[in-house]
């Protein structure tokens, strides 16, 4: 099947090409030169004055797994909202909560061709890939949770990194993860003994360890192993007034480290942890101070966690923070302490413009979108924390118009004028910034070197928007841009065309990748390790993680 | 040869059978376990109103049924893998049909509770390794869950409690079970008022044990007082319970109930709340439905989108209620458990059947697939009570067609008639 | 008025979201008003017989339609007699008008009902008032009266509004009630596990929950949830 994108006003800043009308030519699910194809065998798509660019990437979303389907189960109240009634394709429902086959459907409408699920519980991996394989039309992958696994906190206490790298390695292959994510480390452990770790040098129950030391060392033996991504992380102390400095303290961790393809950390949803004060009546933001710190690291990147108003889900690993928000709100709860390697829990939510909280939260995603470098920060909702990924299009327009973020300051709690610096900033982020933003800014700290961009060889992953870049001033035209971008005019995956005018017209499915880098390592090294401490699990050795070819799709990354 | 099997009775899927491939028996397992590994009688082949047919005779007629239905039943998936219990949602939404699976009749209470609540729980690992106060309350696992005790429960060995003596094992039950004669402390209550003994545990435990009257559900208030005691005093505890709460009078609120005590406990110390579910993969068939449309059970897709409503579309409502004109039956027999009624309407419809063994819904089905024995004879992936993936094996080849392969025919052949 | 009569035995439940309204409309737009029957979306005259007799705001139910569900959902005015059972979901999501039952009415009455009459002849069901599995808040107005006998789960999570059952009802009355009035004139079961405020009146026998303290005239909680909900015999 060859494509043939005429004349589209191409943004692909990987490759620098800044609205310039390009062609794109599609043969065998890549891009490729115009050399290599028959023009009149091609299907012509005509993209005349409009925005042609590399499909989305969605690098930290809770899309599939344990606690996404508790998520679920526990919120009919959420499902009940009807999307699309079954015909051709599977009928949809949620509101911002979806359902498998809803979620690669909206995130296809969107033109975001890659999603990644952001928290794997290992023990749980297989139900995770059951659900990444329910999910149509993106490639995905997951990141399984090292920060409170036992074998983890073992080899930081012996200070043993050879072995600590070795166990990266065998994790990775079992659970066909992708790379390493650390979720309040330390303190999930604590919460078995219904305590926490919000800072990093609190000790961790049972180890004898710091969650620095957790961090510092998983950073040391993912840029030794040369893992395709860097370390990610769910910093501690989440959701509490003055977290920032925590933040702050866990960003600096990364000084000393060097990888030129990729940032050596990826602090994750950092509105989350980004509050200043001391009680949520005094709670300020603490944006600013963060954003001055990684704007002068050359190795760290952030994504933001948008809040946006409506419905929302706290669904984490960080499970102290969730009985904490269950607490504060009196909602409803669960919770899932898993054996020896970590937890999760679950909260329903909701964002109200005129609460002074909620409001402080919002304006805070956007300060870190606005005040940081567009080389240093990705779209996220942290979904569905924040909020529905299918709002990336408004995250989108607020952050290119002051005017859009002056009309929805008139709606929003009174607070945020004195307590966040977001009605001072004047930043208006370019149609180019937001589409790094996007696209091949996540793709490069996840280490996907053919997504994210319409360069010969990368994936033929295109989004194709209903808006002339070269004549669209998304300063003053905020609503066509957050309308432009919820439906794609054409998004195609792999070559072939799944979506037309913001309607469904293929179904497909995606690869799973995952990274194999058991040959820089000698696994017999922990062979009896596991061994030994596998008696703590409920299920045997032998028959604990994920094989290939229970996978759909799988694409194995060898390193 | 000696192989590892997983066990694919009860919900506790223990992991750790050997299974002798020339003996044809199996070593460890419970009694219960190990008939699922024993030589059984088979439905011998497809057949159609009781005369052998092909596979695909019996998947186009069983096709030509569900789509000629104005209201066709799914039923059954507790005893069958998420690969099939996923064709299963997808044929129902395809035939505008109702899903609703054994949970029904068992631990729906759990999940109507869990819709209020939430699920504060935790795995099986995590009670082995740090429970250090279990209670067992309306379930007999020594019974029920064999294996259980031993592996997770009651007298495994865990990282923090190293054996049964560190751990203390309570019963709350109507009578003195099996599992109630090992318990450290037993406490019998009147068959109905497990929801009133709830309150008083939380009532007593906030602080306001003064209003509690001095007795509750046939049990004395000193009892009460002992056992919040010990429950505020664990350092990690669990509720591990089962059918004396789901299906006793007040079902879902007792569990909803129990879990307001456990969300009140986590205040002050550590406790989780797990249901002990009964088929081995009866926590996929509510899961994978979850993740596919929404909902866990009593799913109806007739306007062409999902829609939960228990009290009309689980399987017995569905039938009682005359609002089902066809049915599949796959994995389970409802004409051995349902009540009268019920049955009375799965003899008056076209019934297809899906199982590798006959039983009494065989002997009302129109149409009869036989299939292949998942955990012997075909792999595919379940879910143990604790919601933890655990892939059940082949160990053995068969000229069986598996549920997957069935419904992947069907759904096709459904396509295809649907046009 | 408009009068409706089955005319045939259902092969499985109708979902007819009938309302006062359907009355208003011209009889060819009546006949074709859709109603689902099973997976098929049929036209109201395809299953009964229509007959329309002036332009009252007023529909009468002939027969039995216990196997027809979701009448008088939303509705905001008028009135719906039916002159024998009905299915389940009536008179869901009221708001005004008054519908009359005058033989048994199935599960979810008046379920998250904020305006407008119920009265049932016979008995009812479950869910009487109740607010949907996940949504927070039940019955918010307008007023049920049941003759008979109710089942279980009665003006759960209500918010405001009147529920009276004259004859007997099952378990859990009231539970999370907010505000509101439940009268049940004969006995019943667990009435106002986390009860947080309202009034529960109650003519016969009741078990309450045993986290509530006496008080003079009855009985005040749940003080599990620091409620100040009041149970008391009905005088």
């Amino acid at each position: 099947m060859m494509l043939h994108i005429k004349n589209g006003i191409v943004i692909d800043p990987k490759n620098k090409v800044i609205k310039e009308k390009m062609d794109i030519f599609v043969k065998d699910g890549k891009i490729v030169e115009e050399s290599e194809i028959k023009k009149d065998e091609c299907k012509v798509i005509d993209a005349t004055n409009k925005l042609v660019v590399a499909g989305g990437v969605d690098m930290h979303a809770h899309i599939a797994g344990s606690k996404i389907n508790t998520g679920r189960s526990m919120r009919p109240e959420e499902m009940r909202p009807v999307r699309s009634k079954a015909n051709k394709f599977r009928a949809t429902v949620g509101r911002t909560l979806l359902t498998a086959p809803a979620i690669g459907y909206e995130y296809a409408k969107m033109g975001y061709t890659t999603a990644f699920e952001a928290a794997q519980p290992p023990i749980g991996a297989l139900h995770t890939h059951e659900e990444l394989d329910s999910i149509p039309m993106v490639d995905k992958a997951a990141l399984p949770v090292f920060g409170n696994w036992h074998f983890v906190l073992k080899y930081v206490a012996e200070k043993d990194l050879e072995k600590l790298k070795t166990f990266i390695a065998w994790a990775l292959e079992r659970t066909k993860g992708y790379g390493v994510k650390v979720v309040n480390p330390g303190g999930v452990e604590a919460w078995m003994y219904g305590k926490n770790c919000r800072n990093l040098d609190d000790e961790v129950p049972g180890f004898n360890i710091t969650p620095r030391e957790i961090i510092t060392s998983l950073i040391k033996a993912v840029e030794e192993l040369r893992l395709t991504h860097c370390t990610h992380i769910h910093c501690n102390n989440l959701g509490n007034p003055g977290n920032y400095q925590t933040t702050i303290e866990t960003i600096k961790l990364a000084s000393g480290f060097k990888n030129d393809k990729r940032p050596v950390l990826h602090v994750t949803h950092v509105q989350f942890n980004a509050y200043a004060g001391t009680t949520w009546r005094d709670a300020k933001s603490g944006a600013e101070e963060i954003a001055k710190v990684v704007n002068k690291m050359d190795n760290v990147t952030i994504d933001m966690g948008q809040p946006i108003f409506g419905t929302a889900t706290a669904m984490t690993g960080d499970a102290p923070f969730q009985f904490t928000l269950h607490r504060l709100l009196g909602a409803k709860w669960s919770n899932k302490d898993s054996e020896v390697e970590g937890g999760a829990g679950i909260v329903p939510l909701v964002y109200l413009p005129k609460n002074p909280v909620h409001a402080l939260q919002w304006a805070i995603g956007l300060e870190l979108g606005l005040l940081i470098d567009s080389d240093k920060v990705v779209i996220t909702t942290d979904y569905p924390n924040g909020g529905p990924f299918t709002e990336y299009p408004y995250i989108m327009a607020m952050l290119m118009s002051k005017k859009m973020r002056e009309k929805e300051l008139e709606r929003v709690s009174p607070y945020v004028q004195k307590a966040t610096s977001l009605p001072a900033i004047d930043t208006e982020k370019t149609l180019e910034e937001v589409i790094h933003m996007t696209r091949d800014l996540p793709a490069k700290i996840l280490g996907l070197e053919n997504k994210g961009h319409l360069g010969v060889g990368a994936d033929a992953d295109i989004a194709i928007y209903d808006i002339n870049p070269l004549e669209i001033d998304p300063s003053n035209d905020y609503e066509l841009i957050n309308k432009a971008f919820r439906r794609a005019m054409y998004t195609i995956k792999g070559g072939e065309i799944i979506v037309k005018d913001g309607e469904l017209v293929k179904e497909v499915w995606g690869k799973t990748y995952w990274v194999d880098v058991r040959s820089k390592v000698e696994l017999e090294a922990i062979k009896a390790d596991l061994e030994d401490y596998f008696k703590y699990y409920s299920v045997e050795l032998q028959n604990y993680g994920v094989e290939e070819r229970w996978i759909r799709m799988p694409e194995r990354i060898v390193l | 040869m000696e192989v590892n099997v997983v066990c694919t009775f009860c919900g506790s899927v223990c992991d750790d059978g050997i299974f002798d491939t020339e003996k044809f028996k199996t070593k460890r397992l419970c009694k219960l376990g190990s008939s699922k590994f024993s030589k059984k009688e088979r439905i011998k082949s497809p057949m159609i109103d009781g005369k052998e047919v092909s596979y695909e005779e019996a998947i186009a007629k069983a096709a030509e049924i569900l789509v000629n239905a104005k209201r066709p039943l799914l039923y059954g998936w507790a005893s069958t893998v998420n690969e099939a219990i996923r064709l299963g949602i997808i044929l129902t939404e395809k035939v505008r049909g109702v899903y609703d699976q054994c949970a029904s009749v068992c631990h729906a209470p759990s999940i109507l509770a869990v819709i209020e609540e939430g699920l504060p729980a935790g795995t099986l690992g995590s009670i082995k390794n740090r429970a250090d106060v279990v209670v067992f309350w309306g379930c007999n696992p020594m019974e029920a869950h064999p294996r259980h005790g031993m592996r997770y429960s009651i007298s495994a060995k865990g990282l923090l409690v190293k054996d049964r003596k560190e751990r203390k094992v309570i019963v709350v039950d109507v009578r003195e079970t099996r599992t109630a004669r090992q318990a450290d402390l037993f406490v019998q209550v009147k068959p109905g008022y497990d929801y009133l003994v709830f309150s008083a545990l939380r009532a007593i435990i906030s602080g306001n044990a003064d209003v509690v009257p001095d007795e509750v559900g046939g049990v004395s208030k000193d009892k009460l007082i002992e056992l919040a005691d010990i429950m505020k005093n664990a350092k990690y505890g669990a509720i591990l319970y089962g059918l004396g709460l789901t299906q006793s009078r007040g079902r879902d609120r007792n569990v909803e109930n129990a879990i307001k005590l456990i969300q009140l406990l986590n205040r002050y110390t550590r406790w989780v709340i797990l249901p002990m579910r009964g088929h081995y993969n009866v926590t996929g068939a509510g899961e994978v439905p979850a993740w596919e449309c929404g909902y866990q059970y009593a799913i109806d897709f007739s306007r062409g989108y999902p829609r939960f409503y228990p009290n009309e579309f689980s399987a017995v409502e569905v039938l009682k209620r005359g609002d089902c004109d066809a049915a599949l039956i796959i994995a389970s027999d409802p004409v051995a458990h349902f009540p009268k009624e019920a049955v009375k309407k799965l003899k008056e419809i076209p019934v297809i059947q899906i199982d590798p063994f006959p039983n009494m819904t065989t002997l009302v089905a129109n149409v009869v697939i036989p299939s292949a024995i998942y955990g012997l004879e075909a792999e595919g992936t379940a879910y143990r009570m604790d919601v933890i993936p655990i892939r059940v094996k082949k160990i053995i080849d068969t000229e069986y067609w598996s549920d997957e392969k069935i419904l992947e025919e069907l759904l096709k052949k459904v396509e295809e008639l649907m046009g | 008025m408009l009068i409706l009569k089955p005319k045939v035995d259902f092969v499985v439940n109708v979902e007819a979201e009938i309302t006062p309204e359907l009355a208003t409309k011209d009889l060819e737009e009546i006949k074709k008003f859709k109603v689902y029957y099973g997976k098929e979306e049929v036209e109201l005259e395809k299953l009964f017989e229509i007959s329309k007799q002036g332009n009252e705001k007023k529909i009468v139910l002939e027969g039995d339609f216990s196997k027809v569900k979701w009448i008088g959902y939303k509705m905001e005015d008028g009135e719906i007699v039916v002159k024998g059972n009905v299915g389940s979901h009536c008179g869901a999501c009221m708001k005004g008008g008054k519908i009359v039952v005058e033989g048994n009415a199935d599960d979810w009455l008046g379920a998250e009902m904020s305006g407008g009459e119920i009265v049932v002849k016979g008995n009812a069901g479950n869910l009487i008032g109740c607010p949907y599995h996940g949504d927070t808040t039940g019955m918010t107005g307008g007023k049920i009266v049941i003759e008979g006998n109710a089942g279980n789960y009665i003006g759960e999570r209500m918010n405001g509004g009147e529920i009276e059952i004259k004859g007997n009802a099952g378990d859990f009355i009231g539970t999370e009630m907010r505000n509101g009035k439940i009268v049940i004139h004969g006995s019943c079961g667990f009435v106002g596990g986390d009860m947080r405020g309202g009034e529960i009146l109650i003519g016969g026998d009741f078990e309450i929950v045993p986290s509530f303290k006496k008080t003079e005239d009855g009985y005040v909680g749940d003080l599990n949830v620091k409620g100040e909900g009041v149970v008391k015999k009905l005088q």
